[in-house]
């Protein structure tokens, strides 16, 4: 089943580029949004989040917060 | 052919089996480690969370030996293509050690992902992470406005006011990122003087939207749902201060990540792991340690990266001469 995915992020975040590699790796499509040019992006970022720093992947509406391969894994069942 | 799951690594370890070595760490120190040991076919694993250590963040590595000029997510790829290419290596990634004890013939190793691993030797290649304040609010308001990475978040901060504390070049350079996008940035340095290259003061110091703060000890994050402001104390005058702002990016150095030995080797008053420096042995018969969780004087990629060839070969130099004295050094 496609999952809907969402990643925030800004193009100098290393750990944004690892995870848009990682879904790359897996052929997992994503849908990615620049909050530094984005204001929209950005506030719905927070809004969602409750916080400030990226990467924030949304998965079918689960947040995570950074690039953390294991529970990237588990949330896609890879 | 159906591709291995990158979690169980090169192979998954076998039960009831010995290793001669495990390698805790995937940053320079780490990868050259496991090809050299790869290379003398060791019995070894490389358990990491990921590759390229701390450098992983750099937009450019510029004297790493042989490369002109690399990303470090290049970077990362690059040890990490190095160290699959060997034949004979099991790698634990994404994975992280969380206890060390000795056993009969070595030591055991219990991993996050609840994997065990006996093994003769350890070498510990596990660097550092970002020091924190150690101030009310910090951690409560930890990516609500307080930041350790100014290359990732800086953006965020577009129009708002933010403080960066630490006036050393990680300092310097994250308000060189910032003032792209802040309205103002405040430099906040606990000694009488900034401590980064000069060349890089007199670029910040020459923008108007930047305020540098001397002598200044941070006492406290404010804030409910994120960072408003913050308090810090004049260690001139004695004043407790407050400025009010958006977000603050600390830059105050690293502590080496050696939790998971603690208790078994000896230690340096900075926390790093005490080595003797001609071989790389802990106080600890049958651990090693290089690179930055290590006592070495210059922290530094090539450093770790050779220091941990040293302790390889003195690994295999130790396993040979067996078979039971296993290393450490007494001083």
């Amino acid at each position: 089943m496609t999952k809907n995915i969402k990643i925030y992020s800004t193009p100098t975040c290393v750990y944004c580029k690892m995870a848009k590699e990682f879904f790359k790796k897996n052929n997992v499509e994503y849908t990615e949004f620049n909050v530094a040019e984005d204001e929209k992006a950005r506030e719905e970022m927070v809004q969602k989040s409750q916080q400030l720093g990226v990467p924030v992947i949304d998965i079918d509406g689960k947040i995570t917060v950074g690039f953390n391969e294991s529970e990237l894994k588990k949330a896609l069942n890879l | 052919m159906e591709a291995r799951p990158a979690s169980a690594g090169r192979g998954s370890p076998a039960y009831n089996m010995m290793y001669d070595l495990v390698i805790v760490g995937g940053g320079p120190g780490g990868a050259a480690a496991g090809v050299y040991a790869a290379r003398k076919k060791m019995k070894v694993a490389l358990i990491t969370e990921s590759f390229g250590g701390q450098s992983v963040v750099s937009a450019g590595i510029e004297n790493w030996i042989g490369t002109k000029s690399v990303s470090g997510l290049d970077f990362a790829k690059m040890l990490e293509e190095h160290l699959r290419a060997q034949e004979d290596i099991d790698l634990l990634q994404p994975d992280l050690v969380e206890k060390v004890e000795k056993a009969k013939n070595g030591f055991t190793i219990s991993t996050k992902e609840g994997k065990k691993l006996e093994t003769k030797t350890i070498l510990v290649t596990t660097g550092s992470s970002r020091k924190k304040l150690g101030v009310p609010g910090e951690k409560e308001l930890d990516a609500k406005g307080v930041s350790y990475c100014s290359t990732c978040d800086a953006p965020i901060f577009k129009n708002k006011v933010v403080a960066v504390i630490g006036g050393g070049n990680a300092g310097l350079e994250a308000v060189v990122d910032l003032l792209a996008y802040a309205t103002k940035v405040y430099l906040l340095e606990y000694g009488d003087k900034l401590k980064g290259d000069p060349i890089t003061q007199e670029k910040i110091e020459k923008d108007k939207k930047v305020e540098i703060i001397l002598n200044a000890q941070t006492t406290k994050i404010l804030g409910d749902k994120f960072v408003a402001g913050f308090k810090y104390k004049d260690l001139k005058s004695g004043q407790e201060k407050e400025l009010k702002l958006d977000g603050i990016f600390v830059e105050i150095g690293a502590v080496p990540n050696i939790s998971f030995v603690k208790d078994l080797v000896k230690l340096s008053a900075y926390g790093e792991i005490a080595v003797d420096h001609k071989t790389q042995q802990t106080s600890q018969p049958g651990i090693w340690a290089a690179g930055d969780s290590s006592d070495v004087l210059y922290k530094q990629n090539n450093i770790s990266a050779g220091d941990a060839v040293k302790a390889v070969l003195n690994i295999y130099e130790t396993l040979n001469k067996e078979g039971g004295t296993r290393g450490g050094y007494t001083k």
